[in-house]
């Protein structure tokens, strides 16, 4: 077989489309992914030439050693479970709820989905100005209210500013997991839902055997997809506080971009990174095989 | 007639690109200023320096400071980057890359252009403190002290400025009894909180145990004077703080200052033009945080010169233009109250607080610098962290001390 003979397989094709982007895709994603890896294990600033390599002392000292490792860890659980749980409940009860037929429905649609375009950069400035203590516009509606008592520094009190963020977070993306359901419920046959309607079902006991069950890759995605983006939670943490007050409402991500980019530590940095990634894979591959199997079995 | 404008124009370019291509490219990195004055002056010192060398082609790239930090960290790794790069001097700013080789020896320069002679005492502070030769030339020194409001001040029964640590904390008595908050400080960018810190140790260490502590030669947990220190920091963001504080930043913190929120500010000499676009000036007056030794709180900014450079006589011939009686006299101000140059003053027009603070630095007994310039970046991130929980009634003084020196010693 030639040279041109191979490239008419199906399979030639394949590699000779796939190259270009193999090729990009290994230099600028697995390979910095791999050095991060080798940088965990090596002391380095960004300055010196050499790296030093240190074993596994970068590990030791993030988890023995630093005061803000376990808060960011900490933090970031909570804001996958939060993640987990809220915006795909609120997304799946508005997508529900937009499958109906009412008066202005795409509009509705649109609106929900508007925050998911914006900026995570902007969102945060425009919620940390909601938020200002003295002049924010919680705290004027409040205070027009008669309810000062209830205005806290929502940023700044470390008991509740990483809940002040969620909120944040959740107007954000509950628009994301809504798209996916109301995609998810397009998918739902309606032979099925007018055949438990003739059989005597009700409203509650079709959404639970018909609509649900049919749902079940979707409710996959969304929960794949909200674990992922919630263990890298950055951006709107960055904007919002910084992670402030007093490293409080630190998240994984956010710790190793600190430490390496702001800090210059690019061991440490990288060594919490690589701490992310590996409980990343450990909740993200055993999930996704586990509703695989499941997807298989009801086949 | 087409084709001879084509072939002029052909001409030309081919005539541009040649001289360009023989001009030399003098690179400045710097960080974003957001006075017009400090821009204006470093645009008027782009263009001097190109009408006094004509083949010359100097780029000032202005960058936000993280962006600015991130973007020498990378240079620094790599073959390009700046011929002249500006930083904070300190050890964990400036000092870390005179220490990592990146800033090259002016001891030359400094011969042949007389800069010892030429610069303020002061501001020449660090250009041997963290190598052999001297780095970098100053081009801004800047002093922080305490902006008060005079109304409120009268108002609490305050009668004079504080000349000591007790009268002042008697006067954020006096303060509090009349409902007004003493300090306004903004917690979202934790330097500003830091400040307060900075000073107390001051004035509860004494020079000698501060510079000590700073340079972590001595132990946090152990030295009476830290353990004091955070215990009157807790005393003052107990009670003498506007609050909430935590949530906003240092611009929101001016702001409530400017409404007669709280009484007093800890600022630099660049406050002055601040409050003179702002507010009143006569409604302000200022005096040093009474530390008890007589040193100025503040620090500096140097441009450096890169190793990497190929121009550094160049970049070293624009350097001497920057600092040069002429220059600074032209922009006098821009930088803050005192030009580094010495034979540079203000003028009778000069805003009124810009006149006090030329006593500020005449009397000074010398410095001392703010704590993210004397830390390393870990310590600094650190001693952030345990101001701000302290300030906010989560970490007792001991514990404060305690957690400094367990993070030190881990390092």
């Amino acid at each position: 077989m030639t040279n041109m003979d191979l490239f008419q397989t199906p399979r030639g094709q394949a590699i000779v489309l796939m190259a270009p982007a193999l090729a990009v895709y290994s230099l600028f994603a697995i390979w910095p992914m791999i050095d991060v890896v080798i940088l965990s294990f090596q002391d380095w600033n960004g300055i010196r030439e050499n790296r030093d390599w240190v074993g596994l002392q970068n590990y030791h000292h993030i988890l023995y050693n630093d005061p803000v490792f376990w808060v960011a860890f900490r933090n970031t659980v909570i804001w996958t479970i939060l993640s987990v749980v809220f915006p795909p409940l609120l997304g799946l009860l508005l997508a529900l709820g937009l499958n109906q037929r009412l008066i202005g429905r795409a509009p509705l649609r649109a609106i929900y989905y508007l925050p998911v375009i914006i900026a995570p950069i902007a969102v945060a400035t425009m919620w940390r100005w909601m938020y200002d203590p003295f002049f924010g516009l919680f705290t004027q509606m409040l205070t027009d209210m008669g309810l000062s008592r209830w205005i806290v520094d929502w940023l700044g009190d470390k008991e509740v500013a990483l809940y002040s963020i969620f909120v944040a977070y959740v107007w954000q993306s509950v628009g994301f997991s809504m798209v996916l359901f109301l995609a998810g419920l397009q998918s739902v046959d309606k032979s099925l839902i007018d055949a438990a309607h003739i059989d005597g079902a009700n409203r509650r006991e079709i959404f639970k055997h018909v609509t649900l069950p049919a749902l079940r890759p979707t409710i996959t995605i969304v929960l794949v997809l909200s674990t992922i983006s919630s263990l890298k939670a950055f951006d709107i943490v960055y904007g919002m506080t910084g992670g402030g007050p007093a490293q409080s409402t630190q998240m994984l991500a956010l710790w190793a971009f600190t430490q390496s980019m702001q800090i210059f530590d690019y061991g440490r940095g990288s060594a919490v990174s690589v701490v992310l990634l590996a409980i990343t894979l450990v909740i993200v591959v055993p999930y996704m095989r586990w509703s695989q199997r499941r997807e298989e079995e009801a086949r | 007639m087409k084709l001879k404008t084509i072939m002029y124009g052909s001409l030309a370019a081919s005539l541009l690109s040649t001289a360009a291509v023989g001009a030399e490219d003098l690179k400045i990195w710097t960080i974003n200023y957001t006075s017009d004055k400090q821009v204006s002056a470093l645009t008027a010192a782009e263009a001097e320096f190109e009408k006094r060398n004509p083949d010359v082609d100097v780029q000032i790239v202005m960058r936000g400071t993280d962006e600015h930090k991130t973007a020498l960290r990378v240079a620094s790794g790599s073959d390009t980057g700046p011929d002249i790069y500006a930083y904070w001097a300190g050890l964990g700013l400036g000092g870390e890359y005179v220490q990592a080789g990146m800033s090259a020896d002016l001891s030359k320069y400094y011969e042949s252009y007389g800069w010892d002679d030429r610069l303020t005492v002061p501001s020449l502070a660090f250009s041997e403190s963290f190598a052999e030769g001297k780095h970098g030339i100053p081009f801004r020194f800047s002093g922080e002290v305490v902006y008060y409001n005079k109304g409120l001040f009268e108002k609490a029964g305050i009668e004079g400025e504080p000349a000591n640590y007790a009268e002042l904390k008697e006067a954020a008595g006096k303060l509090k009894e009349a409902g007004i908050p003493a300090f306004t400080f903004g917690g979202t960018v934790n330097w500003h909180v830091m400040r307060l810190m900075d000073v107390i140790l001051e004035t509860t260490c004494g020079a000698e145990k501060h510079d000590a502590l700073m340079a972590m030669e001595s132990d946090w947990a152990s030295e009476p004077c830290a353990l004091e220190a955070f215990t009157e920091m807790k005393w003052w963001t107990d009670d003498h703080f506007l609050k909430p504080f935590m949530g906003i930043d240092n611009r929101q913190s001016t702001t409530l200052w400017f409404a007669d929120r709280a009484a007093m500010m800890l600022e630099g000499d660049w406050h002055v033009p601040t409050i003179d676009e702002n507010s009143e000036m006569s409604k302000y007056g200022m005096f040093p945080f009474p530390t008890g030794t007589g040193r100025l709180y503040g620090f500096a900014e140097y441009m450096y010169i890169s190793t990497k450079s190929d121009h550094a006589d160049l970049a070293a011939q624009f350097l001497d233009m920057f600092t040069s009686d002429e220059f600074q006299a032209e922009h006098i101000g821009a930088f803050g109250a005192l030009s580094v140059n010495r034979n540079v003053k203000q003028g009778d027009d000069a805003l009124e607080l810009h006149k006090e603070w030329l006593d500020v630095f005449a009397n000074a007994k010398g410095t001392f610098v703010n704590g993210d310039q004397a830390f390393p970046l870990d310590v600094t991130t650190e001693y952030f962290r345990i101001i701000n929980e302290l300030a906010s009634g989560n970490l007792e003084p001991q514990a404060a001390a305690d957690a400094m020196a367990q993070f030190i010693a881990n390092r």
